[in-house]
């Protein structure tokens, strides 16, 4: 027992020592931050400011409005020398008057050097739609242009509740988050898995396998690196999480502001499951748009209880695929050699990757239910509905069926293991593995 | 006293046997060689006596006992096909395999310590293994297979690899380690140091040992009754008489220099006898055979007479 733990010692500090262990521990809470931040950071900060010269032929385009990052300002004459000059405009907007017909539809815009941003343009498109349907509106059809705005921003928004909790379902936002864990523990499981295989073909390969077994049984060694890489892992999550909880906190308290209105429309919406009447909310709610609801989803989300079951799925197919994983660096000496048995080892977990839209569609059906059981798939599929939310003896049963398999894969990758580290220069076939499974002793 | 034995060990292999009814004996405080072309055994034999493999038949017994995990602390390995960790530095890679043999960290550090003085290669501590030459990674391997003074070690072609210089220090260090009290097996190949460190050999050749015993006493047996003789004033043309045969003869100066083969009947003294009538006789020397012309002689009669037992199996 005591020599198992060396190995684990010895597995754990040659990882967590090197360069490219804190490299990726840095990188993916920046990645997480960043993904987060994204919206937040688009909806508060203004872009750059564009000047747009326009010169109008037809006289129904008065009203053009300047906001923080386009810029109008009315041309009496079309002169494109004027364009690109520090002192004058970036962009022309040129709206002749049309040749034929009566409504002037076309508008030609003019850049020397760099060209409009996609904002920029749909801007202009917008408020140049905007004029002429006003405009039509009023001539042709004679309608009041208040009418016509309040038509215009009437929008269904649609509130879905879970009636025993009361909570909106936000299944979009759990859909992302779903998405994000099964591809990060299918991500973490390859990961480590090879770390194990590459861990074994090196003492193979380094022939320190022979100088090792004479002082441990070979399944001390194989279990002790199963277990110092899985170490790695959990460190390397436990940092993860810290990491991006200390700086999402800290980009929350920056943000105070998104983040309170998204908040405030949190307690409406209790209000509301509580009987208030739509009269006292309609004075109550906040304007929302969509950044402030994904936000709301975020906050809505069980994050304990979530990161509790990746943690759990992790282990288990870590351990799982890591043992086989084991094994076939124990049967091969080469990257070349090896992927006739890594192959099939991916397909499982990657025919999950490949179904994850179908799955997203419905997570509690049966072909999420039956991927949530089968070990080969189980972690990635079950990280997908976990989000959603899924009963306690799913994931019970799920996790003992795991737990079941890990003990024969143990077993099977001992048996190849411990002929394979000291077998040199023969190439394995599966005929031949199957001997050594039947092989007693 | 006999340290380990291992009687009628037998190993199959999905397809062909490794070892057939093989029994060695390795004596306390003796160097016993374990030879035989690629591919005899050797190695499997090797490993089941490092428990890295079980016997399908026989057994071994250490110091008396039947070989059990315990032992394991008592044997140092050094294999043929040895390495290291190369990312690993030097020190902190020689306490984990001095651990691993069950040394505590302190025992293991003092030792290291010791030795490196020793071989004067404490610079190395802190150097990564893949800094160091082929030679300088055997010299740690050494320091870790016997540093936890184990009483039995087993030595897989340890010279392959080392220089003529370090080849010797290493020769002087199993020497050292024997006079120290431990037993010793020498597996090799090559058969001039097996004349200068064995005390004792076993002849493997496909899966059976073919020959056993103490170095000198399996020379006698080999010999040939061959004498180097250098003598002066030879009379030209001698006879020398029956059951005596010159083999080559020389004549280098005033110096004739002859090889003879005489019968079994007859004793060297007899040689010398009619020598000293025909010549003035100035060295007489029996030739014994080298190890190495006797094991290339036992293993082909082996190979020859498993051949013909063969086709006569089949006639």
């Amino acid at each position: 027992m005591n020599k198992i733990l060396l190995v684990i010692q010895r597995e754990y500090l040659t990882r967590v020592r090197k360069k490219s262990f804190w490299i990726l521990t840095l990188i993916v809470p920046i990645l997480i931050v960043t993904i987060y931040a994204i919206p937040i950071y688009l909806a508060t900060n203004s872009l750059e400011e564009t000047h747009v010269g326009v010169v109008d032929e037809t006289g129904l385009y008065t009203d053009f409005c300047s906001n923080d990052n386009v810029i109008y300002h009315y041309m009496n004459s079309f002169d494109t020398a004027l364009v690109g000059r520090s002192d004058t405009v970036d962009v022309m907007l040129y709206i002749p008057r049309p040749l034929s017909g009566t409504v002037p539809t076309e508008t030609f815009v003019y850049y020397s050097k760099d060209a409009p941003s996609p904002s920029v343009k749909s801007d202009m498109d917008k408020q140049c739609q905007d004029m002429l349907r006003n405009n039509i509106l009023l001539d042709v059809y004679h309608i009041d242009r208040n009418d016509y705005e309040q038509l215009k921003n009437t929008s269904v928004k649609m509130h879905v509740q879970d009636l025993n909790t009361g909570q909106s379902d936000f299944s979009e936002m759990k859909m992302i988050i779903g998405l994000v864990l099964s591809i990060l523990i299918y991500m973490a499981i390859f990961m480590f898995g090879s770390q194990v295989m590459r861990g074994v073909m090196e003492e193979k390969t380094n022939r320190i396998v022979e100088v090792l077994v004479s002082s441990l049984k070979p399944f001390q060694l194989m279990m002790g690196k199963v277990v110092g890489v899985a170490l790695v892992g959990l460190t390397q999550f436990t940092l993860w999480i810290v990491l991006s909880g200390v700086i999402l906190t800290g980009f929350t308290m920056a943000n105070a502001d998104t983040f309170d209105r998204a908040r405030q429309q949190e307690q409406v919406e209790m209000l509301k499951s509580q009987g208030v009447s739509v009269e006292q909310l309609a004075q109550q709610m906040p304007d929302t748009d969509m950044q402030t609801e994904m936000v709301q989803g975020l906050l809505h989300i069980n994050f304990g209880a979530i990161i509790v079951a990746f943690l759990i799925f992790f282990v288990l197919g870590y351990l799982l695929y890591s043992t086989l994983f084991a094994a076939v660096g124990s049967i091969t000496e080469t990257d070349t050699d090896n992927s006739q048995f890594t192959l099939p080892l991916s397909l499982p977990l990657l025919l999950v990757i490949i179904m994850i839209p179908s799955l997203a569609e419905a997570p509690n059906g049966s072909l999420a239910m039956w991927l949530s059981m089968i070990p080969f798939t189980s972690p990635v599929a079950m990280m997908l509905r976990v989000p959603y939310g899924v009963p306690i003896w799913e994931l019970a049963l799920s996790i003992a069926i795991l737990m079941a398999t890990i003990l024969l894969s143990v077993w099977v990758a001992a048996k190849i293991y411990r002929t394979g580290i000291l077998l040199y220069g023969k190439k394995i076939t599966y005929k031949e593995l199957w001997k050594w499974l039947k092989f007693k002793g | 006293m006999e340290l380990l034995v291992a009687e009628h060990v037998e190993k199959n292999y999905s397809g062909y046997r490794a070892l057939d009814d093989i029994s060695i004996a390795a004596s306390e405080g003796r160097i016993l060689g374990l030879l035989g072309p690629n591919g005899a055994g050797k190695t499997t034999l090797i490993r089941i006596i490092n428990l890295i493999t079980a016997p399908d038949q026989g057994q071994v017994f250490f110091a008396g006992e039947p070989l059990k995990t315990k032992h394991i602390a008592q044997i140092g390995y050094l294999p043929e096909e040895r390495g290291l960790y190369k990312k690993m530095k030097v020190g902190e890679q020689a306490m984990y395999l001095a651990r691993l043999k069950g040394l505590s960290k302190t025992d293991a550090e003092r030792r290291l310590r010791q030795w490196f003085e020793r071989f004067e290669i404490m610079g190395w501590w802190n150097k990564k293994v893949e800094e160091l030459s082929k030679g300088m990674q055997q010299k740690v391997q050494f320091i870790v297979t016997v540093l936890h003074e184990p009483r039995l070690l087993i030595f897989d072609e340890p010279f392959s690899g080392f220089d003529p210089i370090n080849a010797n220090l290493l020769k002087e260090e199993i020497l050292r380690l024997k006079e120290k009290g431990a037993t010793v097996i020498f597996s090799t190949h090559n058969m001039a140091s097996v004349e200068e460190i064995c005390d004792d050999i076993v002849l493997i050749n496909k899966s059976h040992a073919v020959l056993s015993g103490e170095v000198g006493e399996i020379k006698q047996r080999y010999r040939k009754n061959i004498y180097d003789v250098r003598c002066r004033n030879l009379a030209p043309e001698t006879a020398f008489g029956n059951g005596i045969q010159v083999i080559s003869q020389q004549t280098k100066g005033d110096i004739d220099y002859l090889q003879f083969r005489i019968d079994n009947t007859l004793s060297p003294n007899d040689l010398l006898r009619s020598l000293v009538d025909r010549a003035d006789v100035m060295s007489f020397q029996e030739v014994l055979p080298s190890m190495n012309e006797i094991f290339i002689e036992t293993v082909t009669e082996n190979n020859m007479a498993q051949a013909t037992e063969r086709k006569g199996g089949t006639q």
